[in-house]
Order: structure tokens, then sequence, then C-alpha cells
């Protein structure tokens, strides 16, 4: 099943923080992480993924720095902030809410 | 036979090409691209069977382009530049500019059309008013500023302008030249109200003024030493013809090219960012360094030949005028810095600009106090001695935060903020010099 594009979008900003509060990451690594945390059922695309990076560094929530990989190349990582990590809690305390939603509309159907 | 590096980077070369990405996010989307086209290779495939799948999967170059264009909003007019509507506009701002020009040179020679003669004095303290209202003008009708603020800013020059002529002067004349060097940048403070439109209040507004105010200065001295060529060149063929031109040389050309110079930059500056962009963090890099060298230099052997440049008190503004240039540089470097770049060694070297000067001007504070001490009050020494002071603490917060940057401990923001902050106190004292000081030192 393939999640739709409104809901990818909506879940890119605290999917990303998440994953960057792991660890520091680079786009490639980032979007391979996705699709297998997901069973290849959320592909991010790289046109939908930057430009998401750009504007939460433009935010201050994360930063980024030039790293030389293992194979010798200039590698682009980004590093959750303070500011961030700020963000993350309150956008999971969002989701909760509209997860529990959702959940109870459902549940009082069945009853 | 397939190449993949050269593929690769004429890949490259066509986003490049398309003009949304920076270099970084250049970098960052090919570092992309060659962990896709490895992993591809390493599950067997070719190394061109690689390429053409992973250059698939990013999507093709227009689209990616077009996404980048959205989030580096700092060049979403190269796209606008492309509607035809902002051609047109383009012209009228040119019409705008000569008309402009012509004006300020005419307001200039108009005392002499119409038989009055003023002396050098009248001159001195007001050639400001005559140019840079034109400059606020052309800025409030290029940014659409609300009536309000438009009648403040024209208002303040219509007063500045009252109360200097009304002021006597008697000799030796201090306060009026005092006046003349600070009613300008004062002026030039407000004309920044204009530029940066109704957000003046803004950090990143007056960051862009002041990165503004250095490009000015640069397009403003080239374009100057065009005029100059010309000026040499006109009256050099025409004296072989036998005709003198050095009076229309003199008292037109001259005149009205200045004034041309003033508006042509302004106009320049803002419609040829795109030259300018890329120019300005080379030119703060190529200059910073040649300074503190300089700097450096001068320090250590005002230091060891035991002479002091304070002794003769026309070097005391002379002096303080450096140290603007210095904290001009100083500003215009970091202005031009990217907000998110990481601290490098300019970073380092631009604070020991900034020691420098501090060093300098504790040295030139305690030569003027020590003058006061001696020799009394004058308006020279007043003068020069705010101006250490205001500088002096503008440098030290620099300093401070300068090195809670590069200890990480706040983002280069929090220091541009404080500085784009402190312009009003610089405003504030500019005004204090070109209008109190006279009534303080009655008119002398």
């Amino acid at each position: 099943m393939h999640i739709s594009k409104d809901l990818i979008a909506a879940s890119a900003t605290p999917l990303l923080l998440a994953i960057l509060k792991e660890q520091d990451s680079y786009g490639y690594e980032i979007i391979k992480k996705v699709k297998k945390l997901s069973n290849n059922e959320m592909v991010w695309t790289e046109g939908m993924l930057y430009p998401v990076l750009h504007r939460l560094e433009d935010q201050q929530l994360i930063e980024s720095y030039l790293k030389i990989s293992d194979k010798g190349r200039k590698r682009k990582y980004y590093h959750i902030k303070k500011a961030g990590l700020e963000e993350l809690n309150k956008q999971i305390k969002q989701w909760n809410i509209v997860h529990a939603i959702i959940n109870d509309t459902l549940n009082n159907k069945q009853k | 036979m397939f190449e993949l590096e050269s593929s690769i980077r004429s890949w490259t070369d066509l986003l490049r090409e398309k003009g949304n990405c920076t270099e970084s996010d250049l970098l960052e989307l090919e570092d992309h691209l060659r962990d896709e086209i490895e992993d591809l290779m390493s599950a067997g495939l070719t190394e061109e069977e690689s390429f053409l799948i992973s250059v698939k999967r990013m999507g093709n170059v227009n689209a990616i382009s077009n996404e980048y264009s959205k989030i580096n909003s700092a060049n979403l007019w190269k796209y606008l530049m492309m509607d035809s509507k902002i051609y047109s506009k383009n012209h009228h701002q040119i019409i705008l500019v000569i008309l402009f020009s012509l004006i300020a040179g005419t307001l200039f020679k108009l005392p002499e059309f119409l038989g009055f003669s003023f002396d050098e004095l009248f001159f001195i303290k007001n050639f400001s008013l005559f140019i840079l209202p034109f400059v606020s003008i052309f800025f409030i009708l290029k940014q659409k500023i609300k009536y309000k603020i438009s009648f403040i800013i024209l208002g303040i020059f219509l007063i500045s302008a009252i109360i200097i002529n009304i002021y006597p002067s008697y000799s030796p004349y201090h306060t009026v030249i005092l006046t003349g060097i600070h009613l300008p940048i004062f002026l030039w403070l407000i004309t920044g109200i204009a530029y940066t439109g109704s957000k003046w209040n803004e950090n990143k507004e007056r960051m862009n003024f002041i990165r503004f105010t250095g490009e000015s200065f640069i397009y403003g001295v080239l374009i100057t030493c065009g005029l100059g060529v010309l000026s040499v060149f006109i009256m050099f063929i025409f004296s072989a013809i036998g005709v003198d031109l050095e009076s229309f040389v003199s008292n037109y050309l001259i005149i009205y090219g200045m004034c041309g110079v003033v508006m042509i930059t302004m106009y320049l500056v803002e419609a040829k960012k795109s030259i300018v962009e890329n120019f300005a963090p080379i030119l703060a890099k190529i200059f910073s360094p040649l300074f503190l060298i300089t700097m450096i230099i001068f320090l250590i052997i005002m230091i060891f030949s035991g002479k002091s440049p304070f002794i003769d008190r026309n070097f005391l503004i002379g002096f303080d005028l450096m140290l603007v240039l210095i904290l001009g540089l100083v500003l215009y470097v970091i202005s031009a810095r990217n907000l998110h770049e990481r601290k490098n060694i300019f970073d380092y070297l631009n604070l020991a600009l900034i020691i420098t000067a501090l060093i300098i001007d504790i040295v030139a504070l305690t030569a003027i106090l020590d003058r006061l001490q001696n020799f009394g009050v004058t308006p020279n020494k007043v003068a020069a001695l705010g101006e250490n002071i205001v500088l002096l603490v503008n440098l030290v917060i620099l300093v401070w935060q300068y090195v809670r940057f590069l200890s990480n401990k706040i983002d280069f923001k929090v220091l541009e903020k404080y500085q784009t902050s402190y312009l009003t106190i610089y405003a504030i004292w500019l005004g204090v010099v070109a209008f109190v000081f006279p009534l303080i030192f009655r008119f002398n």
C-alpha cells in the first residue's frame, strides 16, 4: 500500500527531525532509511527531501556541515539543533492527538 | 564508450546552468547521485546502466531545478526577470535615474545660473542635500513606500536643510565643517529607511542596507574612475583640435557626472544583484586580509618608533574616518556572509581586524583625552571623542559576539542583530554632531 502524497508531506518534518535526532545524516541515507523503516511503503523523492531539509535549516531547526565521506567525497551532513528537538516534541504531541482522535472515532463506531 | 565521470559532470553542469542551485546544493545532489550509482553497481549493473537509472530516479533536471528555485528565494528574481513587465519597469527606473541626475546637477548649478554666489562653506554643508533626497525618492517610488513614511523621510531632509542653513557660522568654522562631514552620513542612514522600505526596523533589511552601502561604495569608486578617464580623454582630444574644454569639464561634466554616478550606482547595485551577489563575498575576502596586514604593520611601526599619529589634531578626525572605513569593511564582510555557513578562517580574520581596530581606537581615545586636558575643549575634539566612544562600544560588542559565535554559543544571526540595532546609535550621534554641536559651540 502506498501512502498518499498529502500524508507524506505532512509527516516529513517530524520524521526528518526524528531521524536526525538519532544521529547526523545526509540526504541519500535518509531516503534509504525511510524506505527501510516503512518496508518500502513510503518512498521519499529527492525533489521533496532536499527542499524540506533546506527549509528546516532556514528555520534554524537543523544545521549542515561538510564532512569527507569514507569514499573521499565531500558530503553534506545535517545535524539537529536544540530548537529542532523542541519542535520535534511539539510535533509528536500533535501527531499523538490526531492519532488518538482517529482511533477514538473508529472505536466509537464499532460500539 | 561510456565515461561515468564526464557524464556525472555534465549532469551537474546542466543543473548549474539552470541557476537555481547554489554550489553547496549541487555538491549535495551530486553526492546523492554518486551514492545511487554505487549502490546500483554493487547490485551488478554496469556503469552506464547505473548512471541512467540514477539520473531517472533523481527526476528530470528541470523539475529539480524548479524545486530548488522555491527554496533559494534570493534567486527568485531571476525568474521574475523573465516576466516582460519587469523589463518595462526597468526602463521606467532608468528614465528616473537620468531625470534625477539632471535635476540634481541643475540644482547644484542653479545658484550660479541665477547670479547668486555662495561661498564654499555653503556647498560643504549642503552638498549631500542636493543628491540624497533624489536617491530617497527613487527608492520610495521603487519600493512603493506608504505615504506616511515617505513624508517622514522627505520631512527629515527638508528640516535638515532648513536647520543647517538658518544656523550662522563664525570663524574658525569648525562646527560648519563638522556638520559638513556628519550630515551626509546621517542623511545616508535616513536614505536607508527608504531603501529598506517600511521594514527599516528589521534585522535582515538593515543588513541588506549595509551590504548595499558597501557595494555602492565600490561601484561608485569604479564609475568615478571611469568618469575621470572620460574627462581627461575629452579634454585631450578637443585640445588637439584647438578647443579648450577645461572649464566645461570642471563646471558641468564633473558636477552632472557626479550626480549621475550616484544615481547610476544606486540603480546598478540594486538592479544587477546577480553580478554583485557573486562579487561581494570575493571582494570581502580580498580586502579584509589586506587591511588586516596594513593595520598590524602600522601598529607595530607606531609602537616601535614611539610616534603617536595623534599629536597633530588634524589627524584626529582623519583617524576616525579610517576606523569607520575598517568598521565598514568588517560590516561588509558580515553582510556578505552566508548565514548558514559554518565558521571558517574568514571569521577569525574578521575578528582579528576588529581587535586591531579596537586597539587603534583605544590609542586614539587616550590621545584625545590627553589633548582635551591639556589644550581645552574644542568642537573637533569633542566630536572625535564621541565618535571614538561610539565606535569603541560597537567594537567591544562585536568582539564579544564574535567570541561567543566562534565558541558555538550563539548563532551568527544574533551577532547580526546586535550590529544592525547599533546602527540607530550611529544615526543619533551623527544627528547630534550635525545639528546640536553648532548650538553648543555657538556656531564657531
